[in-house]
């Protein structure tokens, strides 16, 4: 009951993780963008109930992000009562429990095998403190595996986008035909799709990947129940060490056991619930099964004060070396493409109000709520333009939308403050930059004499306007002169928007073009000397 | 049924009888003629209205309302039952007081005029160039709709359709559906600055009422703006000059871009309409390509002086 709960919980915050269509401003106070739009629900509440985030954003940001009070108290409940998080509250949990459940692949004998402990269940352990020492060092890599940023973002960047594709792919050639009731089955689909899925075709750069990862992840579930929960997740080994002291305790009888073994059968995170083992506190997901599946009533859970401190975790002399060697390594590996001290990428734009890059890779948690609110869907995970430490981290890429002037949605969402959270009034009259536009020569329409244009002046948000027409004569490509406005760029003004460069008839490769270059987060990145 | 085609006599004598019947009616009715063609003339004869708010702190409720009550009333441009799209410019996402889109209380007025008026449906329709959503809560036109009851469309790619505008630079265009798809059509531009065919107005309100690559527009924007406005071709053009945008257009985002013109012109002859507006930003309005390219391919007049003018002033 309460894992599906937060299961729809979950998904329900998640699809409210965008602009929707009903949104009403009362125009009489609305006044140069002193309205701030927000979102109505606290989409990033499952974000400040993830403890992992706190604790490595708290050890790399060294300061208390608001909200994640949530957070340490899933810290007390698992002093408490164990890691009942994952069996009760955390919905990729709950999703692996569904899949492992229904229809299992292992039938009797070789689920039980399949349950025993194994030592590969380590290697959460060593990806903890891979995550906790590479916090320490700067880099916070939680977000790639922690369960909520990895359910969210598969979520929202994959799975949501592939199925809205081929919805709206479907309900796009029902608005073709020529038959009437089929338009308006498409346009009454559409309505009731929408909200949803998005109004347009969402895209995000290697979704693909994230989708396939995710399938993949599900799969594991068939080679042993729960293979994510109890092999792979950095949070459930986390709580899983201040699970140690849980005073809700799983008492055996051995007298009773008959040797059954369906309590291992059913032991979804080979906690060795069998009497006659002992228990391991750090492994159980609190999921129960073991206590509903024994006929004898040999083994209850049960409040008490554990006499001597159980079992503990066991993580293994190489998880804990090899954890700390990886999570020294790779903030400083992340560094040596330079991108950090040097010369940053000039494709990476950054979301308004992002942090210097430095305390960027400090904070975000690559979890694509930014990704998935933004409403032109500009910002896309990154492949190489952030380098290994930033991979997937937010990127504004401008031939696929650009960023609305007034528009703060991406820094609201943001659950730890990598984005830091601007106002519209700020960001417009601070100015926040994101990086600045150049023109193309060769590409654009009047410089190169190929005929009139002035898309990207007439879409310049700013005022007064970055870019400027001046009346000039040109050459055509067969030498005539001709008189044309050709645009020019004036960086005083220019705040890297990125519309210019969305709206050029020149597609895929625009005749001007933003760079980071100018964007305000970056001292170093700065072109004029005074602005 | 038996079929038989008509033959040559018959088509004859049919041919015979419709014209002696329509000549007989000419004689009949040939002394009347003068009253007729006086009554007619009244009606057919276009009008320009300008109205003017002087008082201070006027309502532009009110004033839409004057507007219209001297144009003859609603009644004269919605009938019963009809379905009522209204084009208003609500592009940017931009507050009311930028003057960058429609005023939402000259919205709001007409919606609710045309409801008293007994359309069957009201819709807003605009293809903004920011994210509609965003633009919908931001003009102020959102807000409009919620009030009213009138249908907000949101423009979705699938409500684009290729038609065949059969203009003398467009030929087949993808065009924003619910516009053609009205009993009757209401323009209601905002007036502003435009960097390249000098103003935007109302037959330009057109470009945002299609689809596809309308960047691509610009080529040959004037050309491009009459082959839509005779497309679409409204019922009636209001256009909101309550505030104009006078520099930076047309997006703006200053309220130094912004001047106070407290005007609203309603006219239903297209050219007339924008010729008038053209006048509060001390254009002639045959320098504004598009106005001059209007009269040329008989979509109006930029004299609107010859029409039937009127001015309310409140």
């Amino acid at each position: 009951m309460s894992q599906a709960f937060f299961l729809i919980l979950f998904i329900y915050l998640l699809i409210e993780s965008r602009l929707p269509q009903d949104i009403y401003l009362d125009y009489s106070i609305a006044l140069n963008a002193e309205q701030n739009i927000e979102l109505g629900y606290p989409v990033k509440y499952f974000f400040q109930l993830d403890p992992l985030i706190w604790i490595t954003s708290l050890i790399s940001g060294h300061q208390w992000i608001k909200g994640f009070g949530w957070a340490l108290g899933v810290v007390v409940l698992t002093f408490f009562s164990g890691r009942i998080f994952c069996g009760f509250i955390c919905p990729f949990g709950t999703l692996h429990h569904m899949v492992s459940y229904i229809r299992p692949a292992l039938k009797k004998q070789n689920m039980v095998s399949a349950n025993q402990k194994h030592p590969s269940q380590r290697f959460k352990y060593f990806l903890l403190i891979l995550f906790l020492t590479a916090a320490l060092f700067g880099l916070n890599l939680t977000g790639l595996l922690d369960p909520i940023a990895f359910f969210f973002r598969s979520l929202a960047l994959a799975v949501f986008p592939g199925i809205g594709t081929g919805i709206k792919e479907l309900l796009d050639i029902a608005a073709k035909s020529d038959m009437k009731i089929l338009n308006y089955i498409s346009y009454g689909g559409e309505v009731l799709i929408s909200p949803v899925f998005g109004y347009g075709y969402e895209a995000f750069k290697a979704a693909w990947f994230m989708g396939i990862l995710f399938l993949f992840i599900l799969f594991l579930n068939r080679i042993r129940p729960r293979f994510w929960c109890r092999t792979l997740c950095p949070l459930g080994a986390l709580l899983g060490v201040f699970a140690r002291f849980s005073i809700l305790r799983l008492e055996k009888d051995p007298e009773k056991c008959t040797d059954c073994n369906l309590c291992l059968q059913s032991c979804q995170g080979a906690a060795s619930p069998v009497p006659g083992q002992k228990w391991d506190v750090s492994e159980c997901m609190f999921c129960f099964n073991c206590f509903n599946a024994c006929p004898e009533n040999a083994i209850v859970f049960k409040w008490r004060w554990p006499k001597n401190v159980s079992k503990k975790p066991d993580m293994g002399r190489r998880a804990v070396l090899g954890g700390l060697l990886a999570g020294l390594s790779f903030p400083f590996l992340g560094r040596l493409d330079g991108r950090v001290h040097n010369v940053s990428d000039a494709r990476l734009i950054r979301p308004p109000g992002s942090l210097p890059e430095k305390d960027f890779l400090k904070l975000c948690q690559r979890c694509g709520l930014c990704m998935k609110v933004c409403p032109t869907n500009v910002i896309n995970p990154t492949l190489t333009e952030a380098g290994m430490a930033g991979f997937w981290t937010p990127n504004l890429i401008m031939i696929q939308g650009y960023c609305e002037y007034t528009c703060t949605l991406c820094s609201g969402v943001c659950p730890t403050g990598a984005i830091r959270n601007l106002s519209g009034k700020e960001k417009i009259e601070t100015p926040v930059r994101i990086g600045s536009a150049y023109i193309d020569r060769g590409r654009c329409l009047p410089w190169s004499g190929n005929g009139p244009c002035i898309v990207c002046e007439e879409h310049c948000p700013t005022s007064p306007k970055a870019i400027r027409l001046r009346q000039e004569t040109t050459r055509s490509p067969s030498g005539k002169a001709v008189n044309v406005k050709l645009p020019y760029v004036d960086l005083k003004n220019c705040v890297g928007c990125g519309i210019c460069e969305y709206k050029c008839v020149v597609k895929g490769n625009p005749a001007i073009k933003v760079i980071a270059a100018g964007e305000s987060r970056s001292v170093a990145n700065q072109i004029l000397l005074k602005l | 049924m038996n079929y038989h085609p008509i033959n040559r006599r018959e088509s004859i004598k049919k041919i015979l009888k419709i014209s002696g019947g329509l000549a007989l009616t000419g004689i009949i009715t040939w002394p009347y003629q003068k009253t007729i063609s006086a009554w007619a003339g009244s009606n057919n004869k276009k009008f320009i209205i300008e109205g003017i708010g002087q008082s201070h702190e006027y309502s532009v409720k009110v004033l839409t309302r004057k507007v219209f009550e001297a144009a003859g009333g609603i009644q004269k441009f919605v009938s019963k039952q009809d379905v009522v799209v209204i084009k208003p410019n609500i592009s940017w996402a931009r507050s009311p007081d930028l003057a960058a889109t429609t005023n939402p209380e000259v919205l709001e007025a007409v919606v609710e005029l045309c409801q008293e008026a007994g359309a069957k449906k009201i819709r807003i329709a605009d293809h903004t160039i920011h994210d509609a959503r965003r633009c919908f809560a931001i003009t102020g036109a959102g807000m409009v709709a919620k009030r009213t009851g009138a249908d907000l469309v949101y423009p979705r790619s699938s409500l684009m359709r290729n038609m065949k505008l059969q203009g003398h630079r467009l030929d087949v265009w993808p065009v924003f559906v619910p516009l053609v798809e009205a009993d009757k059509v209401i323009n209601l531009p905002v007036a502003k600055v435009h960097s390249l065919s000098g103003l935007t107005l109302g037959m330009k309100n057109w470009i945002g009422a299609v689809g596809g690559r309308r960047s691509a527009l610009h080529q040959d924007i004037h050309l491009t703006i009459v082959d839509l406005a005779q497309f679409f071709n409204p019922t009636i053009t209001l256009i909101d000059a309550t505030r104009i945008m006078v520099a930076n257009g047309p997006s703006g985002g200053s309220s130094s871009d912004v001047a106070i013109s407290n005007r609203l012109i309603l006219s239903d002859d297209p050219v007339a309409a924008d010729a008038k507006a053209a006048g509060l930003f001390n254009f002639r309005p045959q320098d504004i390509g598009f106005i001059h390219l209007g009269e040329k391919w008989g979509l109006g007049t930029y004299e609107f002086q010859k029409l039937l003018q009127h001015k309310v002033i409140i």
